[in-house]
């Protein structure tokens, strides 16, 4: 008798053959998968060394806080994303480097955002507005997405009339302003110019109120102002500018006015979900290898070729087993 | 180091599914009274057994292939010639003028513009280099660590014609890229490329310091002084012998780089022309063998099981056909 040809398991086991070739052929599929190209620029003035995060039971201060969820972003980010580097102190951002592939130059990357150091800022002025402006133009002429992470506070404070315009078009670029620090006023470090820490920033050392331009409303209303000589008034402004919190409605406002979206930092986790909701992804075309399909499939074909007769004479006998199927009443079901 | 690696580790819990051959035959059942009608044969048994391993490795060595199974490409290290570098770049807003202290216009090329065109392409010549960047003005800034990823090198050199910042502080500067090289590397061949277009004065606290962190480091120091025509030189003096160094700080701030005790040598140039030909310069200079370490590529071991599995089951495929019934009762189930 000649073979039975028509026996399913010769033609699974074809099948297992035909898989096999085509798995050592090793065929590759271009798809188009989304990565992100984005600029963080991260604020080094004074303010972020306040110690109000906590990591490992241990309080960390804002800069600490940021490496630490860049770090775990970049490790999120889907192969060719792209990240800059830049700083923010004065009114000014500057660019450490353009951006560089994320999986490829991963050590240097990480090793460059280990390195971000208040000793890094240039001046100890902190215009937050003006760094942020200064930031968007950036990331635009880049080509990326921006983050920029700031706890917001003005140092001087603004003057009264309120943070300088945007003249950009807002919602042009994406991105997300990251508040950072906690909610809570906290003391903020101090350091002499050697860099040593000495303690914190005391209530007279540091200016409370801005003395440029128009004086606020009910200004003449202050003890010894005088419209010419004290328009401020004679005494020196208190408040609590020597201590710091996230300043949330400030960067909202700043938020709505550039078109970015805010956001609270937490932690990378939270920074990725909340930066992939406003992310550009970029389609990038990278190559599937659709071999490890078909060895499984080779593999399952060989596999149903020994064992399929008898699982499915053990599925006849599940169902004749059944009570349900030994005595059909058709009749009664709806 | 031989690792064996894994792209997709998921397809080899399937492996029990290996198994089966030894439960169940791909071959038809043949119903048969007694197999005792049959006489012991070993050949019988031997194919018997083959087939039973030609199923196992089918199965086995498709998944196995389908898990991509890789040798981790050994790291060699060899030798070549170049050096460690950190490039210490100035920042200060005089770098985006012109060598003739304009502000660019039209076809003309700022110094830092220049310097970024030219540093790239030392840096693509000398690709077994490994370089790290450090800018300056008047803080010190690590922009990137010494690495051997260029594309990392090039991006931070791409972004040195930007906007820079207020002044020169050339003294922490120096301290910064000294900082970025590792102790245990002192018997590398080390320099600090400082590129700068104007000098400073070196806090007289600050000098034995960085006197003593050169000569621990032994660090060699070139410095490409980006000339604005009309400016001081390096050897000019000042006027009136007014020997302090405010009154002529590139003077002494090279009188102060050659008291280092380290190898040190400045390029005085006015043009981009001039700066290539420094660069060229040092390239020479800075030829010792360097231990890199250089990845050699993963050997893809799938295409091997694939081979395997596809030898095992056109033996079973054979079997299938070479399978013949003992009369008309051995009907096919």
């Amino acid at each position: 008798m000649r073979p039975d040809l028509r026996d399913p398991r010769l033609a699974l086991l074809s099948l297992a053959m035909l898989s096999l070739i085509a798995a050592f052929l090793a065929p590759k599929i271009a798809v188009r998968r989304p990565s992100f190209d984005l600029l963080a620029v991260v604020d080094i003035t004074g303010s972020m060394n306040v110690r109000d995060y906590s990591a490992g039971g241990r309080p960390i201060s804002r800069l600490d806080a940021v490496k630490a969820a860049l770090r775990a972003l970049l490790a999120e980010l889907p192969c060719p994303s792209h990240v800059g580097l830049g700083i923010f102190s004065e009114r000014k951002t500057f660019l450490l480097f353009e951006p560089i592939d994320v999986c490829v130059d991963f050590a240097p990357l990480e090793a460059s955002i280990e390195a971000l150091d208040w000793r890094m800022a240039w001046e100890g002025d902190s215009r937050v507005s003006a760094g942020l402006f200064s930031a968007i133009d950036m990331a635009r002429q880049l080509k990326s997405d921006l983050l920029f992470f700031t706890d917001g506070q003005e140092a001087p404070p603004l003057p009264a009339r309120g943070a300088p315009t945007f003249d950009g078009r807002a919602g042009e670029l994406r991105g997300l302003l990251v508040g950072v620090g906690g909610y809570e006023l906290s003391p903020i470090p101090k350091f002499d110019d050697r860099g040593r820490e000495i303690g914190f920033l005391g209530v007279e050392e540091v200016p409370h109120e801005s003395r440029f331009g128009l004086p606020p409303e009910g200004a003449e209303r202050r003890e010894g102002y005088n419209a010419r000589n004290a328009p401020f008034g004679a005494a020196a402004a208190v408040g609590v500018e020597h201590l710091s919190s996230v300043k949330e409605d400030y960067l909202r406002s700043l938020a709505e006015k550039t078109g970015l979206a805010y956001a609270h930092l937490e932690d990378g986790k939270r920074l990725w979900t909340d930066y992939a909701a406003v992310a550009a992804a970029r389609m990038r075309e990278a190559a599937f290898d659709l071999s490890p399909f078909f060895g499984a499939a080779a593999a399952l074909f060989t596999f149903f070729a020994a064992a399929g007769p008898s699982l499915a004479l053990a599925l006849v006998q599940l169902r004749r087993a059944a009570p349900f199927n030994r005595h059909p009443q058709p009749g009664r079901s709806k | 180091m031989t690792a064996l690696g894994f792209d997709h580790i998921e397809a080899l819990f399937l492996a029990p599914l290996a198994m089966i051959p030894f439960l169940r035959s791909v071959l038809r059942d043949t119903p048969i009274p007694s197999l005792l009608s049959a006489p012991a044969d070993s050949l019988s048994a031997l194919v018997a057994n083959i087939l039973k391993l030609s199923g196992v490795i089918a199965i086995g060595a498709s998944l196995f292939g389908a898990a991509g199974p890789h040798i981790a490409g050994a790291e060699q290290e060899r030798f070549a010639e170049g050096a460690q570098l950190v490039m210490l770049i100035d920042r200060s807003g005089s770098m985006n003028e012109t060598f003739a202290g304009r502000t660019p216009s039209g076809g003309e090329e700022s110094k830092a513009a220049a310097a970024k065109r030219i540093l790239k392409r030392f840096v693509e010549a000398r690709r077994h280099d490994l370089v790290g960047v450090a800018a300056f003005s008047t803080a010190p800034m690590l922009v990137t660590p010494i690495t051997d990823h260029i594309d990392a090198t090039q991006a931070a050199i791409d972004a040195i014609d930007r906007p820079g910042l207020d002044y020169t502080n050339i003294a922490r500067g120096l301290a910064m890229a000294l900082s970025m090289f590792k102790t245990s590397d002192a018997d590398l061949s080390r320099a600090v490329l400082l590129i700068s277009d104007g000098a400073g004065v070196i806090d007289p606290k600050l000098r034995d310091d960085l006197k003593a962190e050169f000569r621990k480091t032994n660090v060699s120091l070139y410095w490409l002084f980006l000339r604005t025509e009309g400016s001081r030189g390096i050897a000019d003096r000042a006027a009136e012998d007014d020997e302090s160094p405010q009154a002529a700080p590139e003077r002494h701030l090279d009188l102060f780089f050659r008291s280092l005790g380290v190898p040190y040598r400045a390029f005085e140039v006015e043009s981009a022309e001039a700066t290539e030909e420094a660069l060229k310069q040092i390239d020479r200079l800075e030829r010792h063998p360097v231990l890199y370490v250089e990845k050699m590529p993963r050997t893809d071991l799938s295409a091997w099981a694939f081979a395997l599995a596809f030898v095992a089951t056109s033996l079973l495929v054979v079997a299938k056909l070479a399978q013949v019934g003992l009369g008309v009762e051995g009907r096919a189930r």
